[in-house]
Order: structure tokens, then C-alpha cells, then sequence
């Protein structure tokens, strides 16, 4: 049997605040294949944007592993996490974090840079640039190439923020409540974006919110509450 | 590749950044352009100060000190190419029948001492002073005007009927309106021995008639002495000595060994006029030595100079720390994102970091580059600025210049980059260091 392109399997973690530590999250197990959306839905404090981050490798937990396709990345070196981070998942937040210095199609070429050295990204250039126009294309951007963040709508922004996780071809998407910051209409064409990508690459997808309606077109929900899961369901 | 391309896309796009860069430009700029001015200047004092000078002079010498002695002794030093004796003496001149103009009021001074009437009375023997000096250069000076000139310089102190000749510096001939054939007095005193042994001092009036002008490059050598043939001061101060001698004027023939001869040459001098109690007198100094204090003043305001201008450069360091740091507060939320995408801390600091860098680097060249090309044309820029304003920032008068002096010395060069790049990198670690410690998390869960 082919082992979850993600999973976590015993994850605390805690947070000290002075001398008290704080317990975020208490014994987490999950698992996502390859192909499946998965909502992580719970109130504010969950702990679900916590568990995002670990599972992105963003930030460590305190007990418990996290497995890459069956292997244990968590204590890895900084730079093997760090690539890991690059190839492996891609991240779409909140508040879209594009940088504002940066048009929409700088934006996305951004993300094909990280890796690479000045001499390396150079033999590529015009193959990156390619990409990652076709991509923002993908997203309905043709047109909105040399804009900037800040000549953008929200629905826009997410939209590249969309492109950029795409940019690396990663395995997993990692969402952390990304239409939040968007009104109804323009985050259902968010969604609608993100799922039929996600289904045309095939793409692991870990939503986190706090939106039912919009965990019910996630192909399971795990609910959690208190930094414990306290379900784990298919919608349909 | 993306440290590279953020850094230069936040420098683009953030103008204020430019100020750090102009300031590092600027001190630069200063740094390469007031130390090239003095280090010009010094050398070119070096030059006119050896100019006035003997490569090594030999003073302090006690009143039994013979020429005659002296001279055998120092015959067998294998560096002397030339010596001649000198009586060093003082005195007031002025017309005779007239009294002596009163010294300047203090602050009014003329720098090189050529207005006013007490100088120093260099007693020497022409042909000897021309072999040991550039005593024969300066008689025939082309900047003398030929009204003023020596008319026969191979007899320049030579008496004119029966009256001992003297010369002057050509700019107090030129300021008092003197011509060669004036007739001057020089009032001085001596200090004459009773035949009880008792001593007192005696007003000695000695009539002068003007031979001609001197000039060397040494303003103020030229405006505090004179010059009169060692025999009238030797019959007028010494009762006759014919081998009294103060000072010894001495050329050497190879100037790389010009200290240790100076040592051999004081050495010697001790053994010639020690009376056997084994006291050191005399003292032989080369030309730099004797001129140290003055030397000395104007390296200590290129070295006043220097720190002023390497402050102004901590300064804008100060300004480029603070434009720096104010950009990681403001990029926290790139932080966490790059972190995201793959971006390890020392990426994201090096991302800031090459900012600095860069800021420094361009300030640096620039700074070098128009530093190096304002040293060059220091002289067309200065008249440049005399035509259009009428601001003359380097009176090439009062320093007896005919340009302004100017040396790039590229060790200098190499010491600015240096200091700057080294100031603009810690200036440069220390917010990039910030960067690397924010927490990316914090800026991924907030706005």
C-alpha cells in the first residue's frame, strides 16, 4: 500500500509563556493521500493553524513525527526542511503575504528562485518565466502580469498567491483559511479555482477553516478542538 | 538567485535608501579628496623645506668649535659631498637714520614673517654655501625679477665700496620697495668680556648695502633671514675670528643613507670639540629633523583631518543602519513568507545583508570615483569656483604655491574602501542579524 504523501503521528506541541508552558496541540494523528482535499475545521485556538504550520515544516513540534511519504522529516537539518518546504508543499495564506516591491508574475517567478543560484536560475530564465505566465494564465491573470499586489483585488491576490504555491509543482497544498479575507463571491471562484487544480494535478490538500459550508466540498473533514482531533469523517 | 533579486528589487523601489549610499559616497568622496589635498601639500612642503635646506646641518656647536678643526674632522666622512660654516646671529634692520618699524600686532602677521624687521643674519662663505646648498639656485631664482637680481653671483657677498653686501628675501625686497645698491642697517648686540672678566651686552650697528634678492621655495625661511658674508659678522661680533663657526652646513652624496651619516657626522662633532669630560656637543639633524615641528603640525592636521572625516563616515553608517533597519521592520511579513517557500534563515539574512552591501559598494565606488577625479582637477575646480563665485577656498599666495598641490596615494584609496566596506557590513549584519531571528510565524498568522 502506497504510504500518505502526508502524515503526522503522535504531534504535540507546546509554547512556553514565562515559565508556563502552554499545550497547542495534544497528540495529533493524521494522514493525507495523494488526490484528497481534507478540511481541518475548528473554532479559533484549535489549534489548527499551529498544526498547518507543523505539518509545512514551518515550525518544529515538540513530541511526535511528521512523515514525508512514510519518512520522518522533522529533524531534519534546517536547509533539507527548508527545501523539503520548497518542493514538497506549497502554502496559501490568509492575507496572501505577496510582496508588494513585486508585480503579480515577479511574484511567482519568486517562488522557482529559492533554490536556485544566480548561475542556475540564469541557464533557465526564460523557461521560469514561461511557467510561471502559464500559470497565472491558469488562474485567469493573463492580464494582470506587471500589476502589482497593490493593483490587485483580494481575489486577485489569492489568485497569484495560488500560482506561486503551484509554481514548484508540490505534492501537497497547504491552505491556511484562504478565503478569509475574501467576500462570498469572490472566495467561492477562489475555491472553485483551487479545487479544480487541485484535481487536475492530482494535488494532497489540507484546508484549514473555521467555514463549514465550505469544509463540506472537502472530501474529509477532521475537526478539532482544544489542540485534540476530535473526528475524522468523509463528506460523501 | 532570490536574495539577489529581492535586494536589488527593495533597493529599487525604496529611494531612501539612496540616502545611506550618498552619505557613504560622500565621506568617501571627502576622505579620498582632503587627504589627497594635504598628502600633496605636505609633500609639497617636504619639498620646499629641503629646498631652503642642507641635507644635514650641524648646530648647537659651543664657542670654542673651530671651522678648521671641524672641517678635518669631518673631511673623512665617505657621504659628505660639500660643507660650508655658517654664523648664525639676529637682528633688526631698517634705513639708516631711520628707527625700525614696530613688529606687527599678534594676529596680524604675515605667515611667512616677511613684514617685520627682526630676522635671523646667516653669516656664510658663498662659494662654500653654494657647493653645501642650493645657495647658488637661489640668487639666480628665474622668478626674480631682473632689477632685483644679484649682479654678480659668483661674488654675490662680495663688499661694495668697502660696505658688506647682504642679501634679502625677494618678497621683502618686493614689499619695502628695495633695490640692489640701498644701503640698510642692521642694529643687533653681542655680548662683550671687560678685561675685569665681567660681561655686558653692546649695541653693534652694522651699515649694509643691498647685493641682490633671494628666493627659495620656503617662504618663511626667505622672509625671517638674511644673508652676509661670515667675515663681517666674525670681524663685527667675534673680534676678528677668523674660525668661529655656529653652524655647518653639509650636502651628502647618497640622500638613502641620509640618517645614518647624520648619526656618523654627530658623532664625530662630539670627538672634535670634547674637552675631555666626555659631553655630547652638538647636535647634527637631517633637513626633516630640523624642520620637524613644522613638518609634524601640518601631518597632525592630516591626521585631524582624517578622524573629522572618518566621524562623518561612522555617521553615515548610523544613517544607512537606521534606512536598513526600518526596511526589516517594514519586510517582516517577506520574512515569513520566503521562510515558507523554501528560505532558510541564512538566506533571508543574507537577502538584507546584500542590501547593505550593495548600498555600501556603489557608495564606495562613486565616492571613489568622483573622490579621485575632484583630487585631479583640484586646481581647474578651484578656479572653476574663483570664476563663477569669486570663492577662493586655496590661496595659492599664502602657501607660496603656484597650483593646488595634490597626491592620490593608492594605499589610501585601498584604506577608505576598506574602512567603508568594513563599517557598511557591520552596519549591514546588524539588521540582517534581526531578520534572521524574527520568528516567521508571527508575520504568517498575522496582517
Amino acid at each position: 500500500m502506497t504510504p500518505p504523501v502526508l502524515a503526522a503521528s503522535g504531534i504535540t506541541k507546546n509554547y512556553r509563556l514565562g515559565k508556563q508552558s502552554i499545550p497547542v496541540l495534544r497528540g495529533v494523528d493524521l494522514a493525507v493521500q495523494q488526490g484528497e482535499i481534507l478540511a481541518l475545521l475548528g473554532a479559533s485556538g484549535a489549534g489548527k493553524s499551529t498544526l498547518l504550520h507543523v505539518l509545512g515544516l514551518l515550525d518544529q513540534p515538540t513530541t511526535g513525527e511528521i512523515l514525508f511519504d512514510g519518512e520522518p522529516v522533522q529533524n531534519l537539518p534546517v536547509r533539507e526542511r527548508a527545501r523539503l518546504r520548497h518542493s514538497h508543499t506549497g502554502f496559501v495564506f490568509q492575507f496572501y503575504h505577496l510582496i508588494p516591491e513585486l508585480t503579480a508574475l515577479q511574484n511567482v517567478m519568486l517562488a522557482g528562485m529559492m533554490t536556485k543560484s544566480v548561475l542556475q536560475y540564469w541557464a533557465i530564465r526564460k523557461q521560469a518565466r514561461r511557467e510561471a505566465t502559464e500559470i497565472l494564465e491558469q488562474v485567469g491573470l493573463a492580464d494582470r502580469l506587471k500589476h502589482r499586489p497593490s493593483e490587485l483585488s483580494g481575489g486577485e491576490r489569492q489568485r497569484v498567491a495560488i500560482a506561486r504555491a503551484l509554481l514548484a509543482r508540490p505534492r501537497v497544498i497547504l491552505a491556511d483559511e484562504p478565503t478569509g479575507n475574501l467576500d462570498s463571491t469572490t472566495a467561492d471562484g477562489v475555491v472553485d479555482l483551487m479545487f479544480r487544480i487541485q484535481k487536475e494535478r492530482n494535488l494532497a490538500f489540507v484546508l484549514v477553516t473555521h467555514d463549514e459550508d465550505l469544509a463540506q466540498r472537502a472530501d474529509r473533514i477532521v475537526r478539532m478542538k482544544d489542540g485534540v482531533v476530535l473526528s475524522s469523517a468523509a463528506v460523501r | 538567485m532570490y536574495r539577489l533579486f529581492l535586494a536589488i528589487r527593495y533597493l529599487l523601489t525604496r529611494p531612501i535608501n539612496l540616502l545611506g549610499m550618498f552619505g557613504i559616497a560622500l565621506s568617501v568622496w571627502a576622505l579620498v579628496v582632503v587627504v589627497s589635498l594635504f598628502s600633496g601639500f605636505i609633500a609639497t612642503v617636504e619639498e620646499h623645506v629641503h629646498s631652503a635646506s642642507a641635507d644635514v646641518s650641524v648646530s648647537n656647536l659651543p664657542a670654542w668649535a673651530k671651522w678648521s678643526k671641524l672641517r678635518a674632522a669631518l673631511a673623512d666622512e665617505p657621504n659628505l659631498s660639500a660643507m660650508a660654516p655658517r654664523l648664525v646671529h639676529y637682528g633688526l634692520i631698517h634705513h639708516p637714520g631711520k628707527r625700525p618699524a614696530p613688529p606687527p600686532l599678534p594676529g596680524r602677521t604675515a605667515l611667512h614673517g616677511g613684514d617685520q624687521p627682526f630676522l635671523f643674519v646667516l653669516g656664510i662663505h658663498a662659494a662654500e654655501e653654494a657647493a653645501a646648498t642650493g645657495f647658488g639656485g637661489w640668487i639666480t631664482d628665474p622668478d626674480i625679477a631682473p632689477e632685483l637680481r644679484v649682479k654678480d653671483p659668483q661674488n654675490a657677498l662680495a663688499p661694495q665700496h668697502g660696505v658688506p653686501s647682504v642679501l634679502l628675501g625677494v618678497e621683502r625686497m618686493r614689499a619695502e620697495g628695495l633695490r640692489p645698491g640701498d644701503t640698510l642697517v642692521l642694529t643687533t648686540g653681542v655680548l662683550r668680556t671687560a678685561p675685569d672678566g665681567t660681561k655686558s651686552p653692546e649695541q653693534v650697528q652694522i651699515p649694509l648695502v643691498i647685493a641682490g634678492a633671494y628666493k627659495t621655495k620656503h617662504g618663511g625661511f626667505d622672509g625671517n633671514n638674511l644673508f652676509v658674508d661670515i667675515g663681517t659678522l666674525q670681524q663685527e661680533l667675534l673680534e676678528g675670528d677668523t674660525d668661529a663657526v655656529h653652524e655647518i652646513a653639509i650636502a651628502v652624496r647618497d640622500e638613502s643613507q641620509l640618517d645614518e651619516t647624520a648619526d656618523r657626522i654627530a658623532r664625530i662633532v662630539h670627538r672634535a670639540v670634547d674637552r675631555g669630560d666626555q659631553m655630547a656637543r652638538g647636535t647634527a639633524q637631517t633637513w626633516r629633523e630640523k624642520n620637524l615641528a613644522f613638518l609634524q603640525s601640518v601631518e597632525h592636521q592630516r591626521a585631524l583631518l582624517k578622524i573629522v572625516l572618518i566621524v562623518i563616515m561612522v555617521t553615515a553608517a548610523f544613517l544607512m543602519l537606521a534606512t536598513l533597519s526600518m526596511m526589516v521592520t517594514e519586510k517582516t511579513s517577506d520574512i515569513g513568507i520566503l521562510t515558507a517557500m523554501g528560505g532558510t534563515p541564512l538566506g533571508v539574512t543574507s537577502v538584507f545583508l546584500a542590501c547593505g552591501l550593495t548600498i555600501t559598494a556603489v557608495g564606495v565606488l562613486l565616492g571613489i570615483g568622483v573622490g579621485s577625479l575632484t583630487a585631479i582637477y583640484l586646481e581647474e575646480v578651484r578656479q572653476a569656483l574663483l570664476w563663477a563665485f569669486g570663492i577662493d577656498l586655496f590661496p595659492l599666495q599664502v602657501y607660496n604655491l603656484d597650483r593646488v598641490p595634490c597626491h592620490i596615494d593608492p594605499l589610501w584609496l585601498v584604506q577608505v574602501a576598506g574602512m567603508a566596506f568594513g563599517t557598511g557590513f557591520v552596519v549591514s549584519v546588524l539588521p540582517a542579524l534581526r531578520a534572521a531571528l524574527y520568528d516567521p510565524l508571527i508575520s504568517l498568522r498575522g496582517t
